[in-house]
């Protein structure tokens, strides 16, 4: 009976877990601190989403308008288009994005020489680390007026421009989604090349006696094997998408390629810290990003936990 | 036991001979395959290094890709880039907030992890508390509000406080210390070792492999970041790191022309900078690609 007590925490009395674990409680102290004020007081800053807020009066003074700011936002034409970007540009990055690290991760566990395989991965994951700034800077080099890709381009028979300044769809996500898939698909492939390691060979081995041709064994054998994977990764992703990676879209984007390039990331920032900044309609735009972020992420979370026992909680 | 098994099975690629003609062809063109796209991912890199080394005014004319340096190597953009003040003092602001933010990083992610593993009354409301930010953020303008009221906006502080530390690696951090046996940190404790003692002495010892991820994450994203600096020191180029001097440059790199005498070794200068920017973290990777891999893999299982 002492023995358990002593083993679950929660049978102690507050005084008796305060003498015993206040040291703990102190080293806690900084991080609480930390977590509060930069990620629980934002949370309450909230509230400007529904303030006519002025920078003058702060957070306690601004007068509230109700759901004037979100009304302003969703009758506007900037937000709505922002919105249907983020959508469009997400459908390409779980498509084409989260396809390329699979098929890579297929290819090079096909090699045969070892080292050679290795080299190639290591090489594969390098773009993962290089910084936004430099890619679009690549990007930019690469795709202007007489760039190297440009002239690619212009030899496959497309007119020569600076193909960022062009707002046709889908130019702008195409190129996004490519840089997106170049940066990382040898980073993404990294944990379906382990699963896919991580296969009985006997499996392969077996079926290859059977007669299973290479494609028959890749089908039935190898993706099956890794399907739990995918799906858990696929959900994750979905979860992710109000989340990541717009910050090189700040970089890429001009203001006559907004129709098609603005997402709801870049639309904030803009209303923040552009020329003429609207906080109260930037933090509900934020907010807005910031519930749908929430939402879908709870919701792959249960999907996630449904199909392939694997959660982020 | 099972692990033992589990590696003896392995599928190593080897094990299927295709030794059929069209299996052998699939082999060479998979190969073929893989290496065009390794060559793909170092492709862009190599047509900067070899455009800084090239002639800035040949260069200028040159159109399509720099397969070897064009017209007469040279160093000219190199001497430029170390000359330029702007660059210099961004890479010693990079430098700045590269070891503040690992260095405040890692000691809130060793206390909080180790304040989370330990078996305490509150340690379930203390792993919400941090778990929740993971679920819902406040976004970047009311952390930007946040950032003002306390007076950290226009200072480095309000980068290095924006980048220090989040959530997951926290959570990493108590994986990391709960996976040392409680019966060492028993025996530590009645050896008479406080708690500063057990965890820096005793328990960071046995897991410290499991620091690096979160240690090497940190260290690239905030080499990299730019956005925090354009965020909370847009004005002040003496705070800019080398991210945002490196956008600037690239962005309107056409100005020295209008200059009557033009250097054109200045056209050299975006290049170079991206190389001296760069190729330090590109060359320091493989050697942490163990670690790397086992990060991503362990994340992945976890989560």
């Amino acid at each position: 009976m002492k023995a358990k007590t002593k083993k679950n925490p929660y049978a102690v009395s507050w005084k008796k877990d305060w003498q015993k674990n206040k040291t703990v409680y102190l080293i806690f102290l900084p991080v609480f601190l930390y977590f509060l004020i930069f990620h629980y007081l934002p949370m309450f800053g909230l509230v400007m989403a529904f303030q006519d807020f002025s920078l003058a009066k702060g957070v306690f003074r601004s007068p509230f308008n109700g759901l004037d700011n979100f009304i302003e936002l969703f009758s506007g034409e900037a937000f709505p288009n922002a919105l249907k970007n983020t959508l469009i540009m997400a459908a390409f990055s779980l498509t084409i994005g989260f396809a390329a690290p699979i098929v890579f991760a297929l290819l090079i566990t096909s090699v045969k020489n070892k080292k050679l395989r290795r080299t190639c991965q290591t090489i594969s994951y390098l773009p993962n680390f290089v910084a936004a700034v430099v890619v679009t800077s690549l990007v930019k080099m690469f795709l202007t007026y007489d760039g190297p890709l440009t002239a690619l381009l212009t030899s496959l028979g497309f007119e020569q421009q600076n193909w960022l300044a062009n707002d046709k769809p889908p130019v702008f996500w195409v190129i996004n989604c490519l840089m997106g898939v170049w940066q990382s698909f040898g980073y993404g492939s990294i944990l379906f090349v382990a699963s896919i390691m991580n296969i009985n060979g006997d499996l392969h081995e077996a079926a290859a006696i059977d007669g299973a041709t290479r494609w028959q064994r890749i089908w039935k054998i190898t993706i099956p094997s890794i399907m739990p994977m995918i799906v858990m990764m696929f959900v994750l992703q979905i979860g992710l998408i109000f989340k990541t990676g717009s910050d090189k879209i700040l970089l890429l984007y001009m203001p006559q390629t907004y129709s098609v390039a603005d997402c709801l990331y870049t639309y904030t920032y803009r209303l923040g810290f552009g020329s003429s900044p609207d906080f109260g309609l930037a933090a509900a735009s934020g907010l807005f990003q910031s519930v749908a972020g929430t939402v879908l992420l709870l919701l792959s979370n249960k999907l996630s936990r449904k199909w392939s026992d694997a959660s982020l909680y | 036991m099972r692990k033992k098994k589990k590696l003896k099975g392995r599928y190593d690629g080897g094990m299927v001979d295709n030794p059929t003609l069209g299996g052998k062809i699939a082999n060479v063109i998979i190969t073929l395959v893989v290496i065009f796209l390794a060559a793909i991912c170092l492709l862009p890199m190599w047509h900067v290094l070899m455009s800084s080394i090239s002639d800035g005014f040949s260069l200028l004319s040159y159109k399509g890709l720099v397969w070897k340096p064009v017209g007469k190597v040279n160093l000219e953009g190199y001497k430029l880039v170390l000359q330029d003040s702007g660059i210099l003092t961004g890479y010693l602001n990079t430098i700045i907030y590269v070891v503040g933010t690992t260095g405040l990083g890692f000691i809130l992610n060793v206390m909080g992890g180790y304040a989370l593993s330990r078996p305490t009354k509150l340690s379930g409301a203390m792993t919400v508390f941090i778990m929740f930010t993971l679920m819902f953020s406040g976004g970047m303008i009311p952390t930007y509000m946040v950032m003002k009221t306390i007076g950290l906006v226009g200072t480095r502080w309000a980068v290095i406080f924006s980048e220090a530390t989040m959530a997951m690696y926290v959570v990493i951090a108590c994986n990391a210390f709960k996976s040392v046996p409680e019966a060492t940190v028993e025996a530590a404790r009645i050896d008479g070792a406080g708690h500063f003692r057990i965890m820096f002495q005793i328990m960071f010892p046995q897991c410290k492999s499991l620091f690096t991820v979160t240690l090497l994450n940190t260290f690239i994203g905030s080499w990299n970041s730019w956005l925090t600096a354009s965020i909370y020191v847009p004005g002040d180029r003496s705070k800019w790191p080398l991210q945002l001097v490196i956008n600037e440059l690239t962005s309107n790199n056409v100005n020295f022309l209008e200059s009557a005498n033009p250097n054109y070794s200045r056209y050299l200068v975006q290049f170079a900078v991206i190389i001296v920017a760069t190729l330090p973290i590109l060359i320091a990777i493989p050697f942490f690609q163990d670690k790397i891999e086992a990060g991503v893999i362990q994340g992945g299982v976890k989560g």
